[in-house]
């Protein structure tokens, strides 16, 4: 009876964790935070709220407690994972950079924060996503042209940013007005890495260097190729955050007022919450995340897929391209959504038109030429989830007796034999 | 030499067309229309030269018919031919009804394969 009772509970304990990766919403939902202490959940308890109010469960860690994992028996125990830690050597339990990569590799967000203190794991974290921080231990962001103005005459250290990425997908529509306040350390993204973005970049004055000691070299960070805060979209659509500063998350800096040295107009509150609040539901999936379902085409005139087109037939494709709000998948509406037909190079290269619903449909003429042809969308957006669709189809060359009867052509042929 | 070599060739083309003058008149008919089928077939060739091969059964049937009637013709000139001893028990009327069921059963593959 207890073997019968205790086999019961097993199996409904599996189905509850099954229950937690549900393929029809793509949002995390449980999310893990690392944090060197505990002071840190309340003294940024405004974007944790901020999360929380959006339905996220938020699991409080210490980053080296002995029991933390990020999956039991092969399953992820989390949709996300925020690391304020900056300053951890190690991770505890069976967490490490390597479980930290998989976790990314494996489709699931992460926010990273770090900061003057940035340990050496979290460096190797950075790099692995991309970035780049700056080598030496003591640097911070140092701007003398934008900085933050304040009552105290201070290191120039805290700086207010507003450089940001034009995309509304990733920022929200609202403009940001206030400046973004920064104290931390920059980074740098490689050039070739198609996959970071830079949100919010210093001024061109900034560079990066140690506040306490004189510059005995030029810095090796400068300008605006110092991005404060980036984000990496991964080939599987996974999105990172990379900060260099935590304090940027902190009550205090989402408070505070705002000046930029230099402008007259003071902002009662700073940018920071409004930034992060938009940041992170980018990053969390709740903006920006396409799927594409129902890819149809068929002969025009009829309403069967065939399994082979002839040269010349005159046939329709059709998709369907939807947006997750947050809450439900909304049509996508946008006017660039082409389809090639492909076979090693594109023969036909539309334009979809759309009815606003989000089903995508346009009708072509399949060239004069045979072979196995694909049907491609390959949709990369700046701060959109990329589509890459593709269905493959044959196309055969006319039967005999799908020529014309009298081949105009050929008459003279018909007339020599009839001659003779 | 030279000049040698151009009578001769005069002198041989005029003995050709004396000798060829004294051939009977149906023979005459049968030549006329072999050249007939190789013109059209030579007409047929510089016509795919230009336009290239596109129905190419049909430009291979067209150039058969005019090569395959020629040579039956050719046959039959053998076969009418009375100077020719080979054939002498053959009576022309047979020869030429050989010439129509043969030219049929060429063009029936020829119709066929036109296209």
């Amino acid at each position: 009876m207890a073997k019968k009772l205790s086999i019961f509970i097993a199996i409904s304990l599996v189905l509850s964790l099954c229950d937690a990766f549900n393929l029809d919403n793509p949002s995390s939902r449980r999310i893990l935070v690392l944090l060197d202490d505990f002071a840190i959940k309340s003294s940024h308890s405004l974007f944790f709220n901020s999360l929380q109010s959006r339905g996220f469960d938020l699991d409080f860690k210490l980053a080296d407690d002995p029991k933390n994992a990020l999956q039991r028996y092969g399953q992820y125990l989390y949709d996300g994972l925020i690391l304020f830690s900056p300053s951890v050597q190690r991770f505890g339990g069976s967490i490490d950079a390597a479980a930290i990569l998989d976790f990314i590799d494996s489709g699931h967000d992460l926010i990273l924060a770090a900061d003057t203190s940035a340990s050496d794991l979290i460096r190797e974290i950075a790099t692995e996503c991309g970035v780049d921080y700056d080598e030496d231990q003591s640097s911070m962001v140092i701007d003398h042209t934008s900085y933050a103005v304040s009552e105290t005459e201070g290191d120039h250290t805290l700086i207010a940013a507003d450089d940001f990425i034009k995309s509304e997908v990733i920022l929200g529509s609202k403009k940001i007005e206030a400046p973004v306040l920064f104290q931390g350390i920059g980074h740098s993204l490689n050039p070739a890495n198609s996959l970071v973005l830079k949100v919010l970049s210093a001024s061109p004055a900034a560079y990066s260097a140690n506040p306490n000691s004189k510059l005995a070299q030029p810095p090796s960070l400068t300008g605006s190729s110092i991005s404060l805060v980036s984000v990496l979209q991964a080939r599987n659509n996974a999105r990172v955050m990379i900060s260099g500063s935590l304090s940027m998350f902190s009550n205090r800096f989402f408070r505070s007022s705002a000046q930029k040295a230099g402008s007259s107009t003071k902002h009662q509150k700073s940018g920071n919450e409004q930034f992060f609040t938009e940041l992170s539901k980018w990053i969390f999936h709740e903006r920006g995340h396409l799927k594409a379902v129902n890819v149809r085409h068929h002969k025009s005139g009829e309403v069967e897929e065939p399994g082979m087109y002839r040269i010349n037939d005159d046939l329709e494709y059709s998709v369907e391209i939807f947006e997750w709000s947050g809450t439900s998948w909304e049509p996508y509406v946008a006017n660039d959504v082409q389809v090639q037909f492909y076979m090693m190079s594109p023969y036909v290269l539309k334009t979809l038109s759309t009815d606003g619903k989000g089903l995508y449909s346009t009708a072509f003429k399949v060239p004069d030429v045979y072979g196995v042809f694909q049907f491609k969308v390959e949709y990369q957006r700046l701060g959109y989830t990329t589509l890459s669709l593709s269905k493959q189809i044959p196309v055969r060359p006319f039967r005999h007796n799908e020529y014309e009867r009298f081949i105009t052509a050929a008459f003279p042929y018909y007339g020599a034999s009839f001659s003779m | 030499m030279a000049r040698t070599t151009t009578k001769d060739a005069q002198d041989l083309f005029h003995s050709l067309r004396s000798a060829y003058a004294s051939t009977p008149t149906n023979l005459k008919i049968i030549d006329l229309y072999v050249m007939f089928a190789v013109f059209t077939a030579l007409i047929q060739v510089a016509y795919m030269a230009i336009v290239g091969s596109f129905p190419f059964n049909s430009f291979l049937s067209g150039v058969l018919s005019c090569i395959g009637t020629a040579v039956l013709a050719v046959c039959l000139r053998i076969q009418v031919n009375k100077e020719n001893k080979e054939f002498k028990d053959l009576p022309p009327e047979r020869a030429f009804a050989d010439f129509v069921l043969c030219n049929l059963v060429l063009h029936l593959v020829i119709m066929n394969f036109l296209g």
